[in-house]
């Protein structure tokens, strides 16, 4: 770290809120503990009788019920102080009757990850409110030499604070001494901001751990989200076919025909000659290049849906792409296992899709394809030596296609400074 | 005629003046969108605009909308619009305001370029050319309506192809029928839909839209 940020830390706002939270969590943590252990230690005591069971039950609902409110405390705190908004935990389930509605509390994980929170917060809490004392010592011992004039010079002396347990409070009686104070109070200020910070820093990762939603919930609700982009990327896949039969092939069709229909009332006019051998060699010249059209646009079209070079695997098909590329490009692919379908085409597509953005955007001369495979995952990589500067904007292709892999949980990164050279990293897992 | 041609894919809008001007007709315009249809129109005041529904730049109805003001604007402007499917919606809308002068065709409807400047001609003339489908698909769409019920088998052979915007004598070559038949079945319509005994003209758009409308 930089020198002068230590020496401004102190200065920040920053550090100035974590003591504040620091300052306003400590009671909230110790009222929280004690309202949690005695209530249990209470409970698990009266379990030794039948009736005592019971209560110890309730006691424990209630426990747990307590937990939960504590928690969003805890968040709201946090997300007030810090700015640190925790991702909300799945809501309450209520269940129907007694027994149902006692069930359910106790099976409330995030009741129990709460309660959880409320016991291991309090030694984070403890270091925390340590850390305020730092600072409190800091100021009172900065301060000291205007004391000891307003003062007067205090028989006896003035208390100097020490942060550590060990150092006593020496009284300062002499105005040489309170400068001592004055340089103590400073190492403590410029210190205190970083104690504070310790604390901050673990009782977020027990935040994250024990206050957000469960990692089984951040699953469900990433498998949502892609799952969503799969049907969208479904859709658009298919309004782009659609769009593309409509301008392609359709309209040259009804030219093919329009052509052929023209050709064939001037041929059928005349009872002799024809009149116009000219306009009906270029209508069968018009639907002749109409039907060369259609076929290479739907054979574009079939290849857009299916690769067929795919059937002999990726590298094949990957080794079809370069050398239909636009640019040169240098492949090397060795995958000794064979992930399923779903995964090369997509692999494939990311790979036409690098290729064809190199090619239009970069400007580079020559590109290079690398295909590995890691514990399975497959790594493909596209580089080039254009002028870089490709990034991932809405609505962009770069966009597109991380939303694409995200829905097989694959990874898309970018390395593309201005002026290049870009090198992007597609990691696909061995079976979507 | 005077035409106005809009149609985005320039191989079939090439064709279309092409096929136009050998058969005589003036073609004043050619573009390939809506907002140069529209300043077309109004520069030219053409006698009829061919119109594709789906153009630049959202490629969805731009050609529909197009299509209405110019109704409104030129009421003496025949449009013929066309489309690669039918969107039933799509000819409410159009037929909202009355079916002279008006015509919705499939574009398959092209390759026969005979009766496709037929349909044009009619529709430049104030008279009607709906494709089968339309028809089809309307009449569907409609369902069981009063006073329709009541036409027979026949009857409702021959209203379809009035909705398709022909003449008798043409109906009646479709059918192999007489023109005495097919003047018959018309009547027999007209007076089972209650149509008031007016010019004949008039009575048969009114009955092809009770038709299409309900």
């Amino acid at each position: 770290m930089h020198p002068r940020a230590v020496l401004r830390a102190p200065f920040t706002r920053r550090a100035w809120f974590e003591a504040a939270y620091c300052l306003a969590a400590f009671p909230l943590a110790v009222l929280g503990f004690v309202l949690t252990l005695v209530p249990l230690a209470l409970g698990a005591a009266l379990t030794a009788t039948l009736v005592g069971a019971v209560l110890g039950l309730v006691l424990l609902v209630g426990v747990l019920m307590l937990a939960r409110r504590s928690a969003r405390l805890h968040r709201a705190l946090a997300a007030r102080l810090l700015g640190e908004r925790t991702a909300p935990p799945p809501p309450f389930r209520r269940g129907h009757g007694i027994g149902g509605r006692i069930d359910a509390r106790l099976r409330d994980v995030t009741a129990w990850r709460a309660l959880g929170y409320t016991l291991a917060k309090l030694p984070v809490a403890a270091l925390g409110a340590y850390g305020v004392a730092w600072w409190i010592t800091a100021l009172l011992n900065l301060t000291l030499p205007l004391r000891w004039f307003l003062g007067g010079g205090t028989p006896g002396g003035i208390p100097m604070l020490t942060p550590l347990p060990a150092g006593g409070t020496p009284h300062i009686s002499t105005w040489p001494g309170t400068l001592w104070a004055v340089a103590a109070g400073a190492a403590t200020l410029l210190a205190a901001p970083w104690l504070v910070r310790a604390a901050v820093a673990a009782d977020r990762r027990l935040r994250h751990a024990l206050l957000g939603p469960g990692e089984l919930t951040q699953r469900v609700r990433a498998l949502e989200e892609t799952r969503a982009l799969a049907v969208d990327d479904a859709t658009a896949r298919l309004r782009r076919l659609e769009r593309d039969l409509h301008d392609g092939p359709q309209v040259r069709l009804v030219a093919l025909a329009m052509s052929l229909d023209m050709a064939q009332e001037k041929l059928t006019d005349q009872d002799g000659a024809i009149s116009d051998p000219d306009g009906v060699r270029r209508l069968v010249a018009t639907a002749h290049r109409s039907a060369a059209e259609t076929l290479s646009e739907l054979r574009d079209l079939s290849r857009g849906l299916h690769p067929p070079a795919l059937d002999d695997g990726l590298p094949d098909a990957l080794a079809t792409l370069a050398a239909r590329s636009a640019l040169p490009v240098e492949l090397s692919a060795e995958i000794p296992v064979r992930p399923t379908q779903a995964i090369e085409t997509m692999a494939y597509y990311c790979a036409a899709e690098l290729l064809a953005n190199a090619a239009k955007h970069s400007g580079a001369r020559r590109a290079v394809v690398t295909l590995t495979q890691q514990d399975g995952a497959l790594r493909l990589r596209v580089t080039d030596d254009g002028s870089g500067g490709a990034r991932v904007t809405a609505g962009g292709g770069l966009e597109g296609l991380r939303r694409r892999i995200r829905t097989v949980d694959g990874r898309l990164h970018i390395s593309s400074p201005e002026g290049g050279p870009t090198a992007i990293t597609v990691v696909l897992p061995p079976h979507a | 005629m005077r035409v106005v041609i809009a149609e985005d894919a320039a191989v079939l809008r090439e064709l279309l003046v092409l096929m136009l001007t050998e058969r005589g007709h003036e073609v004043c315009a050619a573009v390939p969108d809506a907002e140069a249809l529209r300043a077309a129109v109004a520069e030219h005041r053409p006698d009829v605009t061919v119109v594709d529904i789906r153009m630049p730049p959202t490629h969805t109805d731009e050609g529909l909308r197009a299509a209405i003001d110019i109704r409104g604007a030129y009421p003496g402007t025949g449009v013929l619009l066309f489309s690669q499917y039918i969107e039933t919606r799509y000819a409410t809308r159009l037929l909202a305001a009355g079916s002279a002068g008006v015509g919705y065709l499939l574009k398959d409807r092209v390759a026969n370029v005979a009766e496709f400047t037929d349909a044009l001609q009619r529709i430049a003339d104030g008279g009607t050319a709906l494709d089968p489908d339309v028809v089809t698909q309307l009449a569907a769409a409609g369902g069981r309506r009063a006073g329709l019920e009541s036409l027979t088998a026949r009857e409702r052979d021959v209203i379809a192809l009035m909705a398709e915007g022909r003449s008798n004598a043409s109906i009646a070559q479709t059918l192999v029928v007489s023109h005495g038949t097919v003047e018959k079945h018309v009547a027999s319509i007209f007076t089972k839909l209650g149509l008031p005994a007016s010019d004949d003209a008039n009575r048969r758009v009114l009955a092809v839209l009770r038709y299409l409308r309900g």
